[in-house]
């Protein structure tokens, strides 16, 4: 019997024995639930489309094309110079392989899972092949090794790639493992999803800051994000000035640049001022003639251009090269003209063509600039509205493998130019009198040339990935230059997956104080979530892709439309006037001019053919039909088949079938949300399901229609933060920090979607009896009580593993020290203490198993050094020991020790997983998934819990008042279905917009709880757990899914009396981690004072801060002058008896005719045996060292402060007696004070 | 014996003092014979201190540190 096909197809029922089967033996031919592969997709696709045959990086080389480079000096005249020509011939990429210097491993693949456990990159062996030629002689080829470049898990170059789920399972990865991420030192690492403006498409700006570029720029442009086919893009922008000019802006190497735009248009095509007229305004007997406005600018902008007295193409483009030329890195054999033209291929509209322009591509992009100048004239007049860059429909995403192809580019790009420049130079630095042609350059060349270069591009990108930094000559015409990649966290599986649906606007936009760019518009239905985005700074920022949103990775092939919109009647004439002629648009390119009334008969034409699948249109073409209105947005046709581009499936309804619909075409069409909305005549599409807006984690909201919004916005902030589980194959994980549910259960209520992306695999909470129901107090603001028995059952245990690599090298980057200078164990002939004996094992590496706590020894280690042998001798005999230095207890759970690469090392590296136990505390948080989170307050006894007349008695305990203000129907209605689900052994369908107000939902499952004999609204009498009695009200209580989430309080608690303090202040610390207070605030002092709890402000404020006895002059009122006595016979106690005021006090050797018997007062002796009378009027006072200190700093600059003790000391009210200085410095005791404590 | 000299009988008489598991001990120059168990193939083998990191068997250069076979007392756990 042949092997049946895995099914993929799920309902929301249970699947206990299927998936039970799935989970025994996992499939050999595909997955169970492809919908998680589909999820993460178009990262793997992305990273995929770089290195195919005709990737992107075999398009970007084609791009960098061959670099020149010239010997001798610049004296020389240029054709006595030799050249030297180098250029790509392509890149390679091996698989993920051991060095050959490995010669015991006989499987000779590292897989993803090893790099995992080794805490290393995944990554293969990057190599170039060149190609060299010295003046015209004949080409030759070299390989050059560049690095090793991380591999994108699931990639076509990573091992896992279409692998079974049972393959992946014998190779210690989940069986449904996703791929999409790079493994970055054991790390799991995306790059994320960044949305751009959309590609090759002009975008009408009004942006004040337009303004600031000089004098008489305007706030209106146009922006053309011009992609080239490698995917790398550069933005060209049109200025408009207010006396009618435009001018022409580009950014190159991160300078920006202003061209007349008249000048590139010369520059471009062999043209005439009358064709570039009749081009923007229309021919003489066109609409577009009578618009007086824009004709009048046009005249301007020709007019003004004749002050540069240029004329002919070849004549404008040996300018612009002239200009140019120091800014693009050319050949100095190139001519004035070819730079020119060099600067028209790179720079201008480069996605009309970037390699080879033909002449017919240049005229494409002169009639895309007329066309981008038209828009702009109709932007100042108001005949076209603003479009906005932050609506998706003007949008696209920039793909993590496409970000890693311009930086891989760009990397080559530089090895070649300024790298080998910098290594010739370096060559004939040494060797001046050598040439290209000479006999020791060619044996020396390219090896040792390319030597002297640094060529580790695999190592900018490793880097690149593990901080997200882009550390980039040119910019890569991105908005920011870090954050582009994040940890993809296994915390749970929901949380995971997240990840991969995440997308970014920039970082730029963080900063940005308004708050335009983070409004949920209409456009992003269907796009990205409504729903799921986090709360708080990032908000509306950071979105999630809706889960039936899909990003194009490819160009789909568009050859034929060309052909087709001529035949529908697309002419190349056109008119300003955008009532009499609007543009048909392919990929950037303008096809040609139709009329408005025409314009909607071709592109209904076209949708029909693209979803029939005739004539060769593809499926996923976007065919976006801006309408002609009454200053709305410029109207057009822009078809698009090229990648980065989110489409989304509906129905289109002519054909009862599956069309793409893109993010620019969707707002001018009519798509129906549910079948009984569609409008006869006016409805062209209609959504498969309305839950095809939300994000996969906004699905898994139980009846979320019913919610308040933001409850569900909360939710979904809320499951990623559950304690649920990670991953499956646990013991081959080594994050940093997992999260685990040791009782997870399947919800009793879910959509279907919970079993098609198999979320049972990632159980991520627990099915429990609530109740609604003010009980005991402890239940008061969002505290819940658990019921103890439910709590030795083992609802919501948890347990955190940590993993720890511990490693005897030297971190340090530098290769110096190679050699193994310390070894795990016990140094030999070392005496080990019996304490530290029993907790470690005979090789110095602690028992698997062994519970640790803060403190104990974990590992022993000692140092080595070679002998004349080879051997490594321990020479001290000293064993050192590595502490375990959490408070909590925890225990071993694994030992692994890691071995190098090469096989060859002893053991220097090892990796201890310690498993800490957590069971609800009081102070845990736990949470449904509607957004109702709350805080263990009690464990109560079951006894003492409410029971029902069935003697069920609830787990949890919430408040009823956690209800009114936040308007959680959705719970009560999970509520009411998880206990029909309970009770009749059903799994609920909780698919939102299922239910109407014909078909409520309370009545659906009202009825089957009236089947089981329970009450219809979920009601139940209960009685007292404490007294018997009934209680008088009938009590909610049904079954609800409950997270328990990841913040717990044995995370948080903070906790002190004394401690570390701030040496200068004598405050404590800031810092749980180290033992430091929590800071009693202004608005807490505020309370204290308003509750008159003098006492305990001062406790809080004094006492337990910087409480400092402090001596003090009674007389000068100074902290600073007063010293202790030291007595002179010596003594080795260091008591302070006696503190005087040397202020105050006179020195007896400066009193002059000294009497001692006669001084008043005990002569005292400071610390360098000077005798002193006087000073006495010490005393001792609390005060906060804090205010010591402020005496002091404002000592050092020149104030002083003085202290009135007493009351006594209070200074005479009235005028002040003012006596003449005696001098400034030592004695300056009679000035007054210049500043006083006083007040 | 002087006062000094006099030490503390402890159960285990008979050891020379400061050799035996009472209260310090000493290892020799090879340090101790350890099984590990091969990331890989599962194969269990012996290795001593300065050996070189890699299964003996298919050369998989992580070795997992075997369970205890020793009473662990985790009765006070929290």
């Amino acid at each position: 019997m042949a092997p049946k096909s895995t099914s993929t197809s799920w309902d929301h029922q249970y699947n206990t024995l299927r998936r039970e089967d799935l989970f025994r033996n996992p499939p050999t031919d595909h997955s169970a639930y492809p919908l998680l592969q589909q999820a993460v997709n178009p990262h793997i696709e992305s990273f995929d489309a770089l290195f195919a045959d005709d990737g992107l990086l075999a398009r970007g080389l084609a791009d960098i094309g061959t670099r020149v480079f010239l010997d001798g000096d610049d004296r020389t005249p240029l054709e006595s110079r030799n050249r030297l020509s180098v250029r790509y011939k392509s890149v390679h990429l091996q698989r993920s392989l051991l060095p050959p210097a490995n010669k015991f491993a006989t499987k000779r693949e590292i897989l993803p899972a090893e790099c995992r456990e080794r805490h290393v990159s995944y990554r293969g062996k990057l190599s170039a092949v060149l190609e060299y030629r010295i003046n015209d002689e004949d080409p030759k080829e070299f390989v050059r090794e560049i690095g090793l470049l991380p591999i994108m898990v699931k990639s076509s170059h990573c091992h896992l790639r279409g692998n079974s789920p049972a393959q992946l399972v014998a190779r210690k990865e989940e069986s449904e493992e996703l791929g999409g991420y790079f493994i970055i030192n054991g790390i799991e690492k995306i790059i994320r999803l960044l949305l751009m403006n959309r590609r090759n498409f002009p975008l009408a700006i009004n942006r004040p800051s337009f303004t600031n570029r000089g004098p008489a720029y305007t706030p209106f442009g146009i922006i053309l994000r011009s992609v080239r086919p490698d995917e790398t893009s550069q933005t060209n922008v049109l200025h408009y000035l207010n006396d009618g000019n435009v001018t022409f802006r580009f950014s190159w190497r991160k300078n920006e640049y202003l061209v007349p735009v008249m000048m590139v248009l010369k520059a471009l095509v062999e043209t005439n001022d009358r064709e570039i007229f009749e081009g923007l305004v229309g021919s003489p007997d066109s609409k577009g003639i009578q618009n007086t406005f824009l004709t009048d600018r046009v005249e301007l902008l020709l007019r003004t251009y004749k002050t540069y007295g240029i004329y002919t193409m070849s004549q404008t483009r040996a300018y612009l090269g002239e200009k140019f030329r120091p800014v693009l890195g050319v050949p100095d054999n190139l001519s004035n003209y070819e730079v020119g033209t060099e600067f028209l291929r790179r720079i201008v509209l480069v996605h009309l063509g970037n390699i080879n322009v033909t002449d017919e591509q240049d005229s494409d992009k002169f009639r895309l600039l007329l066309l981008m100048i038209r828009k702009l004239y109709a932007l100042v007049a108001g005949d076209c509205a603003v479009d906005n860059p932050d609506a998706v429909q003007n949008q696209e995403i920039l793909l993590g493998g496409f970000l890693y192809g311009q930086i891989i580019k760009e990397r080559l790009d530089e090895l070649i130019s300024s790298g080998l420049r910098l290594g010739l130079r370096e060559y004939f630095r040494k060797a001046p009198s050598r040439s290209f042609t000479s006999d020791e350059f060619t044996r020396d060349f390219p090896i040792k040339v390319f030597q002297k270069t640094n060529e580790n591009v695999g190592n900018a990108l490793e880097y690149f990935l593990s901080t997200g930094n882009l550390s980039s000559p040119s910019g890569l015409d991105l908005q920011q230059v870090s954050g582009f990649t994040v940890v993809a966290e296994k915390l749970n599986f929901l949380r995971f997956i997240s990840h991969f649906r995440m997308v970014h606007r920039g970082s730029f936009f963080a900063q940005l104080k308004t708050t335009t760019v983070r409004k949920l518009l209409p456009e992003s239905w269907g796009f990205l979530c409504p729903v799921h985005t986090p709360d708080g700074s990032p908000c509306g920022l950071l979105n999630h892709l809706a889960h039936k949103c899909k990003i194009m990775t490819e160009s789909v092939d568009a050859a034929t439309i060309p052909q087709l919109a001529a035949e529908l009647g697309v002419v190349d004439t056109s008119s300003a006037a955008t009532d009499e002629s609007v543009v048909v648009m392919l990929n950037g390119r303008i096809l040609g001019w139709c009329k408005p009334s025409e314009s909607r008969r071709i592109a209904d034409t076209f949708r029909y053919w693209k979803v029939e699948g005739s004539h060769g249109i593809p499926l996923q073409l976007e065919i976006g039909h801006v309408p002609a209105s009454n200053g709305g947005s410029y109207p057009g046709i822009y078809m698009s088949a090229e990648p980065a581009r989110m489409v989304r499936p509906t129905k289109y309804l002519p054909l009862e079938k599956e069309d793409f619909v893109g993010t620019l075409e969707q707002p001018y069409m009519s798509i129906a949300c549910a079948e009984q909305e569609i409008v006869s005549g006016e409805s062209t599409h209609v959504e498969f399901d309305p839950t095809n807006i939300l994000s996969i984690l906004a699905n898994m909201t139980p009846f979320s229609d019913f919610n308040q919004s933001p409850r569900n916005m909360y939710q979904c902030q809320m499951g990623k933060q559950t304690m649920g589980t990670p991953a499956t194959a646990l013991a081959y994980r080594t994050d940093n920090k997992m999260y685990r549910l040791q009782t997870g259960q399947t919800p009793v209520v879910r959509s279907p979607l919970h079993n098609a992306y198999g979320f049972d695999n990632f159980p991520n909470g627990t099915n429990a009896v609530v109740a609604v129901i003010s009980y005991t107090g402890y239940d008061m603001d969002d505290a819940m009580i658990l019921n103890k028995s439910a709590h030795e059952r083992g609802f919501g245990h948890g347990t955190i593993y940590k993993t720890k690599k511990y490693t005897l090298k030297d971190e340090s980057r530098s290769k110096s020290t190679k050699n193994v200078t310390k070894l795990f164990g016990f140094a030999p002939g070392s005496t080990v203490k019996a304490w530290t004996q029993t907790m470690l094992d005979e090789d110095g590496l602690p028992h698997v198993g062994r519970a640790v706590q803060e403190g104990d020894v974990i590992f022993a280690y000692h140092t080595v050094s070679a002998d004349y042998s080879g051997n490594l001798v321990n020479r001290d005999g000293v064993t050192k020991y590595e502490k375990y230095k959490d408070s909590e207890q925890a225990f071993i759970e694994e030992v692994r020790i890691i071995g190098s690469e090469l096989g060859n090392e002893p053991a220097q590296t090892i990796s201890i997983k310690f498993r800490i136990p957590r069971s609800p505390i009081i102070g845990d948080k736990f949470s449904s998934r509607h957004g109702q989170k709350g805080v263990c307050s009690q464990k109560w006894p079951a006894i003492d819990m409410p029971f029902s007349e069935s003697g069920i008695q609830p787990d949890i305990i919430i408040n009823p008042h956690a209800f009114p203000s936040r308007m959680t129907i959705g719970m009560f209605v999970e509520s009411l279905a998880g206990k029909a689900g309970a009770l009749h052994g059903l799994a609920q369908d909780s698919t939102p917009f299922r239910f109407d107000e014909d078909n409520p939902a309370a009545d659906y499952f009202g009825h089957q709880l009236m089947k089981a004999g329970y009450n219809y609204h979920g009601n139940e009498p209960m009685y007292s757990g404490i007294t018997g009695q009934e209680l008088a009200a009938d009590i909610y209580i049904g079954v609800v899914y409950y997270q328990r989430l990841r913040h717990m309080v044995n995370d948080k608690y903070q906790v002190r009396t004394t401690g570390p303090v701030v040496a200068t202040t004598g405050q404590p610390i800031k810092g749980r981690k180290r033992g430091g207070g929590i800071r009693v605030g202004e608005m807490e002092r505020d309370a204290l004072l308003a509750h008159g709890t003098a006492f305990l402000l001062q406790d809080r404020l004094l006492n337990c801060s910087d409480y400092t006895p402090t001596w003090v002059c009674r007389k000068c009122g100074s902290f600073l002058s007063v010293q202790p006595t030291v007595t002179p016979f010596g003594g080795k106690k260091k008591v302070v008896n006696t503190v005087r005021c040397r202020n105050c006090a006179r020195r007896l050797d400066q009193i002059p005719g000294v009497e001692v018997s006669k001084l008043k007062g005990e002569i005292w002796e400071d610390g360098q045996g000077n005798q002193w009378v006087g000073g006495e009027e010490t005393t001792k006072v609390a005060v906060p060292g804090a205010l010591k200190y402020l005496d002091v700093e404002l000592a050092a600059m020149g104030v002083k402060l003085r202290y009135r003790v007493d009351s006594k000391d209070v200074i005479r009210k009235g005028r002040l007696i003012q006596k003449t200085p005696e001098g400034v410095g030592l004695n300056n005791k009679h000035l007054p004070a210049l500043v006083g404590a006083e007040a | 014996m002087s006062r000094e000299a006099y030490q503390i009988p402890t159960s285990q008489q008979g050891n020379a003092p400061g050799s035996g598991t009472n209260l310090s001990r000493t290892f020799d120059t090879e340090g101790a014979t350890m099984n590990y168990i091969c990331g890989d193939c599962g194969f269990k083998f012996a290795l001593r201190r300065s050996d070189t990191i890699r299964c003996k068997e298919c050369g998989c250069r992580i070795l997992y540190k075997e369970r205890t076979k020793r009473y662990e007392d985790n009765e006070n756990t929290t």
